[in-house]
């Protein structure tokens, strides 16, 4: 929301706090502002001039023009402005002026030296109008009437979500008089109003969705452009000025928060104007030329014939103001604002009316809306004539909440002392109504403006108070709190050990996106229809959430190979899982991969097979059917403590270029199997003997299992039980190779004897060979 | 042997000795003079044919000649030991200005880092570490937060709605919903974790970034208690003077509302990208629990109270380490995430 600095200080009796500081003030205690800019500081330098006299320039459009400039003299300028010609009055800008396109220089244009320039109303920011030089009211010399150097207050809208009543001038003047300790001054005199029967009459089908609908009939109205103060205030703040009827509304909705909106009488079918809502199949061509379909649960505002407004949001097209507009309707209205925050998204159409209905506006404030209205059409459109009074219906407007404030209570919640005399002064200066009650306590009349939704509770008046006398007044102290050990989080632990126990192998963290799309899941042989949806993405391409690490690691694989040659990265991150009901599944998985773009790719999968170890002390790899994306002969499943909790794999060469070898664990499982218990075993005391054996095997044969063959059949006497080597080649038939173990083995009370060796080593070679395997003895 | 003739052994010998090349040579050299069958071991022999004051005479002087040639032998061999000794060591000189082999270590994301600091630090201050799941219902991150389905502050959040009507959350607050009815009151937690908004990436805006959410619920929890751990968290975040400032903020959830910004440490408060150019960073937005919200998770307002605050742990790491593109920390690019 944009503020005009000028418009503030109209608004505050006696401000002389500059624009900025006044900026920082109010983020202080009111609201985010986030800028302060000057406006129209150019307007200092540019005044009125008499066009005396107009030549034509042989050979050019332009024309050669005197004015009489008050103190800068008579100049001649040059000027293509069509509406150009002797004795009217407009703006003349010296040279050294700086306006948006640019600074004025003294120069020759075709042929004349141009001493400045006659400027139209867009060149000097005042409004949008380019057609032609401005043209008012004025003697030669002044200052453009009502176009003074101004600043505009920039207010994060987020930042008065809350607060209706900052969607305007009034309340911010408010803010800023109670910051200032100054006085607020009432742009409104209600008294301006007409008593008596409306010229319309209004009904009301539905007092929830429109507690409020107050109209006026006005004729003998001239629609023309309005004055130009009236412009360049609008223009100022980003409304655009558009004629005298509309730009009153707009002036109004930006000073006292009522948005109003204005009929043409004449265009309106009947004498009633009705708030209701819509009926199924109804349409409505509004201003900006969009045709809605509306529905059921929206406001409309309806003549016989049908709607002629979107309640709240938008005016229709056929009854809206045109030039030869002789009787207009102007209504202020109230309604319900969720209704309009419903309405406004359904139809995508946000307006500046419902920016603020939506924000619960006071219902107290429409017929102030069109006393304002009736003060400012007097100077926008002489001649103008009211019609009968006020046509207001309404439902009882609750009475503003009372709310009681125990003042130790009070303290309590800022955490320090406050000078009863400055609450009651703050509040009051907010326009609370306060009385005391008893020695410590107060009561606070809400005003209505902050009654409708922004304060009912004795919490909200801790922020009024808290915001005036300024946090920073606050001063910091530790609670008293028993000295308890917090419980621990065992996921969290558990992640950190496994992140410094990967990135300490030599792994880098990355941190991906939860979203994938149809395109990476079907690459990845998911089926997208198992993913969770989002119904609204940002791209095409993040519209499913991610069952996998895998497809977005493998994207960073991708990303950084055309950066290095050999890398390790890991990311632990939620797979998303969709349930059958209730909140889906999320687990916590850990992948890792190592790049090598070259070599034949084992040395990286034995890496993170260690890698795995280093979490999973004896894991094993189980060879498994590999899935589309990975090298059929070198995809195994991780088992750990008898459960699969992995994976283990090389990347299929058909996936992109290089040996990409990753590991995926599901860290859920992993953290459920537990830590191994540990208990002491006593050292052995008698020594132990080892010796060697080799087992002859097909060569696709897996050294685990052969290691469990012969665990099984050492059986007691087995200490440990280490691979030495592998080996194929001669003197070895073609399709076998030897796998050599050593073996030690022991006895708990007594050495072994050569004799218990050899039978022990005996009883193993037999064993193996009657499973069918031959030994290298 | 004669008098004479033992000292022109003995002078042989030592001038042999000193002439030897290898310690072979030596070796002979003792053996030929030293030996059991040298020429002192025979002079020895020839000794009882002496007279006896000629014989101990003689015996003196093969003494003597004796321990001559073997402490010179002594000393050449140290001598030659030392050589070998000093060849060996020279041989095994090595450039350790080479690299060593083996892997480096990697390194941990940044926000892990700045996380796990802040965790610890709540940790020592009485706090539990709580979680909660990235998919939520619309009723722990918006309802029982206090923003109804037609409260505008929904609008405050570009929210990704999801299948079944759940949402990615848009704030960690919702595991203020799940602390307070897991744990009850009075408690301390924190929850930090992946939040989404669904809005257009630039350098300064990112659809995922993580927050650090805290509550305290107790009786009388106060806005000084709320400053003085957002001052401990600050002080223990930068670990240098930092200009903060405490101005109101609206969330619904809370009453009052405040936004804590710090001076932007980019650009140190002249304006760049990440400060949107203002000089400041909002970086805590925290205030009293609204009661509403004790309320609705089951806790008594009138008996509990507390604060809560929402920290913007990726803005905080942005600023701890001057990252100027928010997007870096989502990009798994290694040349970024190996400086930290
Ligand atoms: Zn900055």
């Amino acid at each position: 929301m944009k503020f005009s600095y000028n418009w503030i200080c109209e608004l505050v009796e006696g401000v002389n706090t500059g624009a900025r500081e006044l900026g920082q003030l109010i983020t202080m205690k009111t609201a985010e502002c986030e800028g302060v800019e000057p406006f129209g500081e150019h307007l200092a330098h540019v005044c009125a001039a008499r066009v005396l006299e107009v030549t034509d320039i042989p050979g050019s459009h332009n024309k050669k023009v005197v004015v009489d400039a008050g103190q800068h003299g008579k100049k001649t300028v040059v000027c293509g402005a069509p509406n150009c010609r002797e004795g009217m009055i407009t703006a003349y800008a010296p040279p050294g002026v700086k306006l948006a396109r640019g600074e004025i220089r003294r120069m020759e244009v075709a042929g004349v030296l141009s001493d400045g320039m006659l400027a139209s109303g867009a060149e000097l920011d005042i409004n949008r109008d380019a057609e032609g030089v401005l043209e008012f009211a004025a003697e030669p010399g002044d200052p453009i009437p009502g176009c003074a150097p101004d600043s505009i207050i920039e207010i994060d809208n987020k930042s008065i979500t809350h607060r209706p009543d900052l969607w305007g001038h009034h309340g911010l003047a408010r803010e800023v008089a109670a910051i200032l300790g100054l006085r607020l001054k009432n742009p409104v005199n209600t008294a301006r109003l007409p008593e008596g029967a409306g010229d319309v009459l209004v009904s009301i089908e539905d007092f929830d969705l429109c507690p409020r609908y107050s109209a006026l009939t006005f004729d003998n109205v001239t629609v023309q452009p309005s004055p130009l103060w009236l412009q360049y205030r609008l223009h100022s703040i980003d409304l655009h000025p558009i004629n005298n009827i509309v730009d009153v509304t707009n002036f109004v909705m930006a000073e006292i928060t009522e948005p109003m909106h204005a009929f043409d009488r004449d265009t309106l079918k009947g004498d009633t104007i009705y708030a209701r809502p819509a009926r199924a199949g109804e349409f409505i061509t509004a201003l900006n030329q969009e045709t809605y379909k509306l529905e059921e649960s929206m406001v409309v505002i309806a003549d016989a014939r049908g709607p002629v407004a979107i309640g709240g949001v938008i005016g229709g097209l056929d009854t809206g103001i045109v030039d030869r507009t002789r009787r207009i309707v102007l209504e202020a209205a109230n309604f319900k604002a969720a209704s309009i925050r419903k309405t406004s998204t359904r139809l995508k159409l946000r307006t500046d009316a419902s920016m603020r209905f939506e924000k619960a506006q006071d219902p107290t404030n429409t017929v102030r809306g069109l006393a304002r209205a009736v003060e400012l059409f007097e100077q926008a459109s002489p001649g103008l004539r009211l019609v009968g009074g006020v046509a207001d219906a309404m439902r009882p407007i609750p009475p503003p909440p009372e709310i009681a404030l125990d003042l130790q209570w009070l303290a309590r919640k800022l955490g320090r002392n406050v000078d009863p005399k400055q609450v009651l002064e703050i509040l009051e200066r907010l326009e609370f109504e306060v009385r005391e009650e008893a020695s410590k306590w107060l009561v606070a009349k809400v005003p209505s403006w902050r009654a409708t939704r922004d304060i009912s509770i004795k919490d909200d008046l801790v922020e009024e108070v808290g915001r005036m006398i300024g946090y920073d007044a606050i001063p910091p102290r530790p609670p008293l709190i028993p000295s308890t050990v917090p419980p621990a989080n065992e996921e969290r632990l558990f992640h950190r050990g496994v992140r410094a126990a990967i990135a300490a192998q030599g792994f880098t963290e990355v941190y991906n996106y939860s979203f994938v799309n149809e395109e990476m899941a079907r690459r990845f042989g998911m089926d997208p229809a198992a993913h969770v949806a989002v119904t609204n993405p940002i791209a095409d391409d993040q519209d499913l959430l991610r069952i996998s690490l895998a497809p977005r690691v493998w994207k960073n694989i991708q990303d950084n190979s055309r950066h290095f040659d050999s890398f390790r990265l890991f990311e632990i991150g939620y797979e998303i899982h969709r349930k059958a009901d209730g909140l889906p599944d999320e687990a916590d998985h850990l992948v890792a991969a190592i790049y090598e773009r070259d070599g034949d790719g084992r040395a990286g999968l034995f890496e993170l097979k260690r890698v795995g170890e280093c979490l999973m002390p004896g894991l094993e790899a189980a060879p498994v059917e590999a899935r589309p994306f990975e090298h059929p002969a070198r995809a195994y499943q991780i088992r750990w403590r008898g459960e699969t909790v992995g994976r283990l794999y090389e990347m299929h060469p058909s996936m992109g270029e290089g040996r990409a070898a990753m590991l995926d664990v599901n860290l859920q499982r992993v953290r459920g199997l537990g830590a191994a218990p540990k208990r002491y075993q006593p050292l052995r005391k008698f020594p132990a003997s080892a010796f060697d054996l080799s087992v002859v095997a097909g060569v696709r044969e897996l050294a685990g299992e052969v290691e469990k063959k012969l665990r099984a059949l050492a059986g007691e006497s087995l200490e440990t039980i280490e691979f030495v080597r592998q080996y194929t080649g001669p003197p070895l038939a073609e399709g076998t190779q030897s796998l050599s173990f050593r073996l030690t083995v022991y006895a708990p009370d007594h050495t072994l004897t050569a004799e218990e060796v050899s039978g022990i080593r005996a009883r193993i070679i037999d064993g193996m060979r009657a499973s069918g395997y031959d030994l290298r003895v | 042997m004669s008098e004479e003739q033992l000292n022109e052994l003995s002078s042989r010998a030592l001038q042999r000795i000193e002439a030897a090349s290898t310690e072979e040579e030596l070796e002979t050299v003792r053996v030929e003079a030293l030996g059991r069958k040298g020429a002192l071991a025979q002079a020895s022999r020839q000794m009882g044919a002496l007279a006896p004051e000629e014989r101990a005479r003689i015996g003196k002087l093969l003494n003597a000649v004796k321990q001559s040639l073997e402490s010179s032998l002594e000393r050449r061999k140290a001598a030659f030991a030392e050589k070998a000794l000093r060849e060996r060591l020279e041989s095994e000189w090595v450039d350790l200005t080479l690299p060593a082999p083996g892997i480096r270590p990697g390194s941990l994301h940044p926000v892990t880092q700045v996380q796990a600091e802040l965790e610890d630090l709540f940790i020592s201050l009485g706090f539990t570490v709580l979680g909660g799941p990235e998919v939520e219902t619309e009723r722990n991150n918006f309802d029982a937060l206090n923003i109804p389905p037609e409260h505008p502050a929904r609008d405050m959040q570009d929210t990704f709605w999801l299948e079944g009507g759940y949402v990615l959350r848009t704030h960690t607050s919702p595991v203020q919903v799940r602390g307070m009815e897991r744990l009850g009151p009075p408690l301390r937690m924190i929850a930090p974790g992946r939040v989404f908004r669904n809005e257009e990436v630039d350098a300064s805006h990112e659809h995922t970034f993580y927050q650090i959410e805290g509550m305290m619920v107790d009786r009388d929890v106060s806005i000084a208690h709320l400053l003085y751990f957002m001052k401990t968290l600050i002080s223990a975040i930068f670990h240098r003077d930092v200009t903060v400032r405490l101005r109101p903020g609206y969330f619904p959830f809370v009453e009052p509302g405040f936004e804590l910004d710090i001076h932007c440490l980019i650009c140190g408060g002249k304006g760049c990208p990440v400060c949107k150019y203002n000089g400041w960073v909002e970086l805590l937005p925290c205030g009293l629990v609204h009661p509403n919200v004790l309320r609705m998770s089951g806790i008594d307002p009138e008996e509990w109270n507390g604060f809560a605050f929402g920290l913007g742990l990726t803005r905080l790491v942005m600023m701890r380490y001057g990252i100027d593109d928010i997007r870096l920390l989502m990009s798994g690019d290694l040349r970024f995430l190996r400086q930290f």
